[in-house]
């Protein structure tokens, strides 16, 4: 570092009205060029436009300036925009502070005089920080050119497909048995009406053969470590008792198993046995066995399923497997869960037998389905004659903790309805709704189509269903659009259920160290600009992980996921935040706390010719700076804010008159 | 003019920074009193630092990290709530109100909450009034901020409590309390009497005069400030300590 006094410049944003109107810009302009080492105060309307940028390159050059701070939006925001504006105009962007007078001064604050107190305040304790800031240099690390795909629904399968047909080798993790997700379990998609395993089982299928895809299903992420470019991730895969190269899928171990037990992909509206297929179209296709229902893996005996297989394809020998995989980019693509209908207890759900959910309709609906696709009243198996709906169960709810609206289901109603409008032309169908939101490519036709069909929309949410002895459900309901109290006797009521993020996301998100939002999904790293990666690097996000939405939304930010995964991948090597521990051998004794304090093993104390000293694997090291603030000797610090950049801080915001 | 609190605050970059910027997202408002520092995570707020901010005249000094479970490293949460327990005994040592040094998790997504706890820590630091302390006592308590034993103490708490002591004995959080605790107060003493020495030399008496404790403790702590070649006698009557030269 140059010892000469530092030659400093300072822009202040209007950033249009969103700082000026609260903040007096000139007055802060004005003040930091009283401010020592100051040589350039400037004020600009937009300092991240070209124009913006270009005056501090200029005045890099013209002023020889070396130390620039903006004071604008958040570091969050614009601080690699202006790190990047340094170091094209020849500055190490090191030597580079941010001023965050916009979301922590401007939008929080009313009052003009203290708003632009405090903005000098801040503009100050920058000033003192940067004088301080030393030039650092990015490290390069070797890309490890893998991608792990966690989930296996149509959002896990399509960004693996992306990834894999770009020539990335992918690894695919499915908790479930099988891939597919919940989209293999709808009969038919929106507003196309398709069929939804027509179009995604032959993706399913490509994802169980391409050469560049590995597929592990029914297997949990067990830990994640490293970083972009060099993650490590140990996956536990459960023991499926059957031997895939043997199975020839003749059924016969399922036809002679005793244990009869709900069968999950038919949300429980048919049986399965102890050794199953959990779908006709499962990838990986061949059996395995619920260990534990079985009878000979919980109580010993039985075997009937080994006894018979033609193929010896059973083997209760197999143990669960676990192995390490080396990625570089993670895209975490683990759906959602189904609000649990019977939470709402005002419904009857699981009480009533002839109100079912959404997804409970799909499969009554399918051809698979335990009616091989007739929908019936399931008190009576008789054909309904007078279906409701009830729009917004768990969502735009807040006694029921959701806030948020699901997005799909006003959609997946209109499907539901149409559907089954075509199989009984008289019924009477009634959709009791909130608002209906059908934003997307021809939704809002499709929903005209269904209103032009004879579907009744009453604008109003039930308050509570009851039931007659013959199972008909009694819905009283306000219509708020004509004020009229309606009651209504059914056949059958589908509950539109919402879409919540997964129990089991909690301790994924905690692994990859991911933040979530106040509704419990994965928070992206911005929510317009960057809403397929993560808080981490490295990480990206895809599909209803991130918040609910339709499959056309999915695929598309599956393709945003992969993209910016593939751009991770196809580089040779990345560079590496150089905020890291630094050691003065000098001071340290090589006492170990930092050692035992790094959660990353990234400071160790070795033996060298001056005695025992710490010392930083670079790689290995976050910045965090646990060490720095714990070391007894105070030998060890963290390059961009040490100790002296800290204490000029916190100097300059208390003591302005100390000129530092 | 009714008084306005002078608050610093450190904020992680991941959560907390990014739950004030949500705040501000928001358009949330909240007291114009924090001035607010970036640190990459809560776990490196050191309470050298924090002492710093009350010597040089801050009225309320506020830590936020991500939530207990969801610090983007790993623990760095959980060592920063150690390293401010241990300040708030040393502040109390100093007579400076515990609750001045606030310790509070907001995450990413707490934008409401952020401004939450910023209005009623500001407001708690109104009602405090300005920070009157002695400036003999702040120093002090900075100094015992920077010692060894107290910092390796603080920086060994997890494993002892967790992994256990040198002989694989987990030690209880009640004696680590208690072993803390004492070694704090022993450690303000020293370190108060090493400032007061720095000033000018004085005898046991005097010290104890001074300091208003017994002369009795004054002399056992010399006597270990002496093996650790911090002081020195000079020879007289009556026998005066002086700081000996680094």
């Amino acid at each position: 570092m140059s010892k000469s006094e530092p030659r400093i410049g300072v822009y202040v944003c209007h950033c249009g009205l969103n700082i000026g109107a609260v903040v007096d810009v000139a007055a802060v302009a004005q003040y930091a060029q009283t401010l020592p080492g100051v040589v350039v105060s400037r004020e600009s309307t937009y300092t991240c436009s070209d124009n913006g940028q270009r005056s501090i390159q200029e005045d890099i050059e013209n002023h020889n300036l070396s130390r620039v701070v903006v004071a604008s939006c958040s570091p969050r925001m614009h601080g690699d925009t202006f790190m990047k504006t340094c170091e094209t105009a020849g500055l190490n962007p090191y030597l580079f502070e941010m001023v965050n007078i916009r979301e922590q001064c401007s939008w929080v604050h009313t009052d003009k005089e203290q708003a632009t107190e405090k903005a000098k305040d801040l503009v100050r304790m920058a000033v003192a920080k940067v004088r301080l800031l030393e030039p650092l240099e990015k490290q390069k690390s070797a890309v490890n050119k893998a991608a792990l795909v966690i989930g296996g629904g149509v959002a896990g399968i399509f960004s693996a497909l992306y990834l894999a047909n770009a020539g990335i080798k992918t690894y695919v993790v499915e908790k479930k048995p099988s891939i597919g997700g919940h989209m293999a379990q709808l009969d038919k998609t929106f507003p196309t009406l398709d069929c939804s395993l027509c179009i995604l089982s032959p993706r399913m299928a490509d994802i169980g053969k391409h050469e560049n895809i590995e597929l592990i299903t029914y297997a949990d992420i067990e830990n994640i470590s490293g970083y972009a470019g060099n993650f490590q991730v140990t996956v536990k895969s459960n023991p499926r008792y059957v031997i895939k190269e043997n199975c020839r899928l003749c059924g016969v171990c399922a036809e002679k198993c005793p244990i009869s037990l709900p069968d999950e992909f038919n949300m429980g509206l048919k049986k399965r046995k102890a050794v199953y297929i959990p779908f006709p179209q499962a990838v990986p296709n061949y059996y395995l066995i619920d260990a534990g229902h079985c009878l000979h893996i919980t109580k010993g005996g039985c075997m009937l399923c080994q006894k018979n297989c033609p193929n010896d394809a059973i083997d209760f020998e197999e143990t669960e497997a676990v192995r390490e995989l080396n990625v570089g980019a993670i895209i975490v693509a683990t759906g959602f869960e189904l609000y649990d209908a019977t939470q709402k207890k005002e419904y009857g759900y699981g009480r009533y037998p002839n109100v079912i959910t959404n997804m409970d309709f799909e499969r009554w609906v399918s051809a698979d389905g335990p009616t091989h696709g007739k929908v019936v009243r399931p008190s009576d198996g008789a054909p309904p004659q007078r279906i409701g709906f009830i729009q917004c169960v768990g969502s735009r709810d807040e006694k029921e903790g959701a806030v948020y609206c699901s997005r799909i289901c006003c959609m997946a109603t209109v499907k539901q309805a149409t559907m089954l409008r075509e199989k009984y032309p008289s019924a009477e169908i009634y959709v009791y709704y909130t608002d209906m939101r059908t934003p997307g490519k021809g939704f809002e036709e499709f929903y005209q189509r269904g209103r032009e069909h004879g579907i009744v929309f009453i604008r109003g949410k039930p308050g509570e269903i009851e039931e007659d002895d013959n199972h008909n459900l009694l819905i009283v309901s306000e219509d708020t659009d004509s004020g009229l109290i309606l009651r209504n006797t059914l056949d059958l009521v589908v509950l539109a259920c919402g879409l919540r993020p997964p129990e089991a996301l909690e301790e994924l998100a905690q692994k990859l160290h991911l933040s979530r939002s106040p509704d419990g999904f994965i928070m992206e790293a911005h929510p317009k600009l960057r809403p397929a990666e993560t808080s981490i690097s490295g990480v990206f996000l895809t599909g209803c992980v991130q918040f609910p939405k339709d499959i056309p939304d999915t695929v598309a930010q599956s393709g945003g996921a992969a993209a910016m995964a593939a751009a991770l991948l196809t580089k040779d090597e990345i560079e590496l935040e150089p905020v890291r521990a630094a050691v003065d051998e000098e001071l340290c004794i090589g006492c170990g706390l930092c050692e035992e304090n790094c959660d990353y093993g990234a400071i160790e104390v070795k033996k060298t010719e001056e005695g025992m000293k710490a010392q930083v694997i670079e790689v290995a090291c976050q910045g965090c700076g646990v060490c720095a603030a714990s070391c007894p000797q105070k030998a060890v610090t963290v390059r961009h804010f040490t100790d002296g950049q800290l204490l000029a801080q916190v100097t300059a915001a208390l003591e302005p008159e100390v000129i530092v | 003019m009714t008084f306005s609190p002078r608050i610093v605050g450190f904020m992680c970059n991941w959560c907390s920074y990014a739950g004030a910027d949500l705040a501000g997202i928001s358009r949330i408002k909240y007291a114009p009193n924090l001035r607010i520092i970036r640190v990459l995570c809560s776990g490196r707020v050191d309470p050298y630092v924090v002492l710093t901010a009350f010597q040089k005249g801050a009225d309320g000094v506020l830590v936020a990290g991500c939530h207990p479970g969801d610090c983007h490293y790993i623990s760095g949460n959980y060592q920063a709530e150690k390293k401010m327990k241990a300040t708030w005994k040393i502040l109390s040592k100093a007579g400076i109100d515990q609750e001045r040094l606030g310790l509070e998790w907001i995450s990413a997504a707490e934008g409401q909450r952020f401004a939450d706890v910023v209005n009623s820590f500001t407001q708690l630091i109104t009602e405090l009034g300005p920070l009157q302390a002695d400036p003999q006592k702040i120093a002090s308590a900075k100094e015992e901020t920077a010692d060894f034993r107290i910092r390796w103490l603080v920086g060994r708490e997890k494993d002892l409590l967790e992994e256990g002591n040198v002989f694989g004995e987990p030690v209880e959080e009640a004696v680590f309390e208690t072993l803390l605790d004492d070694v704090v107060s022993a450690q303000y003493i020293r370190n108060s009497i090493l400032t007061v020495l720095k000033e000018q030399s004085m005898s046991a008496k005097e010290l104890a005069e001074t300091l208003e404790i017994p002369s009795h403790v004054v002399v056992e702590h010399l006597i270990h400030l002496r093996r650790g070649q911090k002081v020195h006698m000079v020879e007289g009557h009556p026998i005066r300590y002086e700081v000996s030269a680094w």
